[in-house]
């Protein structure tokens, strides 16, 4: 659950509005009309901010913030101060109260969350939920480079296997307000922008509090070492390289928003877990399939499926990859007593047995040959 | 200070309509009040000092469901009511009239703000006793539609 944040106010209109303000990101708003209630909400609820009306009746909004400073267990709570009236002499006489800022009435919803989000670590909702994100869900990469066919490439590249929207900005301006109007999932800058308008752009989406946790990748050529050196120094997420490699765009996006890709090589087939691997299977690929490895066969087992199979039928040859890969699933096997079985060529068989680490694999021609030997209809394969 | 009430409105209002709502706003000559018999809801609200008198603030209430909607992010029919409708009324006279107020603060003429009040009505008069300076100035807000600010204002006793 993300930071509470405590609103007093007597209109219900500024608490239906802060409420709005807030409703996008990962936290939980309370709300009291006055300071008696405020207290007391505050008291209950250990808020980790607490936006602050000046008039109110009942209780206002100066002899709130006495009462809360006077608490041991309130004092440390931040106050944000609201209000309409702005003198000189007011804003004088809150500062001397010990708050943390104040705002002006009127207010632009934008300025009370920067505020807040420089006292508070406020996240936009879904960045905590990313990790259950899949890699074929719906996201938005946005794009700015002054060279529209960089951005036309990565979109055409990227729609026939992902549903992810490209959104291309020639300007850091045209960038700032779509970003104002739209949290992008990723951004994608030049670094080689005039006047270093790719690392200013960077530096602003950092110190914004709705774009702060986004990832930024730097664009630019491999050769521009100065660029990348600059960029990893002030906290770039990354750095993709032009000419443009979409898989290297594709693993990029998947491990800097923890996409979820373990469906694309795990599943349960008749209460046996499989894990297959396709005919382009990758380094990449392999690191993907590790990184869910441990999580996809415990969960197999705890829901009491005792057997999986190893799909590698649709490689031609056991190259590097395939070996490492293996070992760490019949070491998972072997340590959940997980019968197993594996699919593959004779090939590939034959180049495991060849191995003393791999020797011991148990191939099978097909799912129905293994579900067979693990019915105890063992069928061997030629030598 | 009494005849910078002009401006003092104007950019009150310009403010806090451009801030809130994000709408245009533009003074419209004087005494351009339209009345067509539509159902008008006014916020008011007065401040007590050195300087003393009240600002009552103007629209139709088919406007003003609609500015209600707009400030909380809700369509026109998820405004449930006219409670809803006389709070987010009441916010906005209260923004307007604290903007002047830190200003007359800030000019050596400190004052408190009253809590806001609605009127609702189709044909509500506003009108000042003899001891009071009254100031009406009317405003296009979104083009089309007519924001009325009356100020009844006391001068400062001379001693």
């Amino acid at each position: 659950m993300g930071p509470k944040i405590l609103t007093v106010d007597d209109s219900k209109t500024i608490r239906l509005i802060i409420g709005k303000a807030f409703k996008s990101f990962d936290c939980e708003v309370f709300e009291a009309s006055n300071g008696v209630e405020g207290l007391a909400v505050a008291a209950k609820e250990k808020p980790d901010i607490i936006i602050l009306d000046l008039t109110m009746p009942i209780m206002d909004g100066y002899e709130t913030l006495t009462k809360l400073k006077s608490d041991p267990e309130l004092k440390g709570i931040p106050v944000v101060m609201l209000t309409a009236e702005a003198g000189r002499e007011n804003v004088l006489r809150i500062a001397k109260q010990g708050v943390r800022d104040y705002l002006v009435k009127p207010f632009k919803e934008e300025v009370i969350i920067d505020r807040v989000g420089r006292i508070i670590d406020l996240k936009p909702k879904g960045v905590n939920a990313a990790r259950i994100r899949r890699f074929d869900d719906s996201l938005t990469i946005l794009v700015v480079d002054d060279k529209p066919a960089i951005a036309e490439m990565i979109r055409s590249g990227l729609k026939t296997e992902t549903n992810w929207t490209v959104i291309s900005r020639a300007q850091t301006g045209e960038a700032v307000d779509y970003c104002t109007q739209t949290v992008p999932d990723l951004v994608l800058i030049s670094l080689s922008l005039g006047d270093g308008a790719g690392f200013s752009l960077f530096q602003l989406l950092r110190a914004t509090t709705k774009t702060k946790t986004v990832p930024v990748f730097g664009l630019c050529v491999k050769t521009a070492i100065e660029e990348q050196g600059k960029a990893q120094q002030i906290g770039f997420t990354g750095i993709i390289t032009k000419p443009i490699d979409l898989e290297d765009i594709k693993a990029k996006v998947t491990r800097s928003l923890n996409l979820d890709t373990s469906y694309k090589y795990f599943q349960n087939k008749n209460d046996v877990l499989v894990l297959s691997l396709p005919s382009n299977f990758t380094s990449g690929m392999a690191n993907e399939v590790s990184a869910h490895l441990r999580v996809k066969i415990s969960e197999a087992v705890d829901s009491g499926i005792d057997k999986a199979v190893f799909d590698v039928s649709q490689l031609k040859n056991a190259d590097i990859n395939l070996i490492k890969l293996g070992l760490d699933v019949m070491q998972l096997c072997n340590e959940l007593s997980l019968r197993n079985r594996v699919i593959g060529s004779e090939l590939i068989s034959r180049e495991c047995r060849n191995f003393e680490e791999t020797k011991d694999w148990r191939f099978v021609n097909s799912f129905d040959e293994a579900i067979q030997a693990f019915n105890g209809k063992e069928i061997v394969q030629a030598a | 200070m009494i005849t910078d009430v002009d401006s003092l409105v104007t950019t009150a209002v310009t403010e806090v309509f451009t801030t809130m709502l994000n709408m245009p706003v533009r003074r419209d000559p004087p005494g351009t009040v339209i009345r067509n018999g539509e159902a008008l809801v006014a916020g008011s609200v007065g401040f007590i000092g050195t300087l003393s008198g009240v600002v009552y603030i103007y629209w139709t209430a088919r406007f003003a469901r609609a500015m209600t909607g707009k400030m909380l992010g809700l369509t026109e029919k998820e405004v449930e009511s006219e409670e809803m409708v006389n709070d987010a009324v009441g916010e906005l006279a209260n923004m307007v009239v604290g903007y002047m107020k830190s200003r007359f603060s800030d000019h050596g003429m400190p004052c408190v703000l009253t809590i806001p009040s609605i009127v609702r009505g189709s044909h509500f008069k506003v009108e000042g006793v003899t001891s009071t300076e009254r100031t009406v100035m009317c405003f296009d807000i979104a083009d089309g539609q007519q924001v009325v600010v009356e100020a009844l204002i006391k001068p400062i006793k001379k001693n």
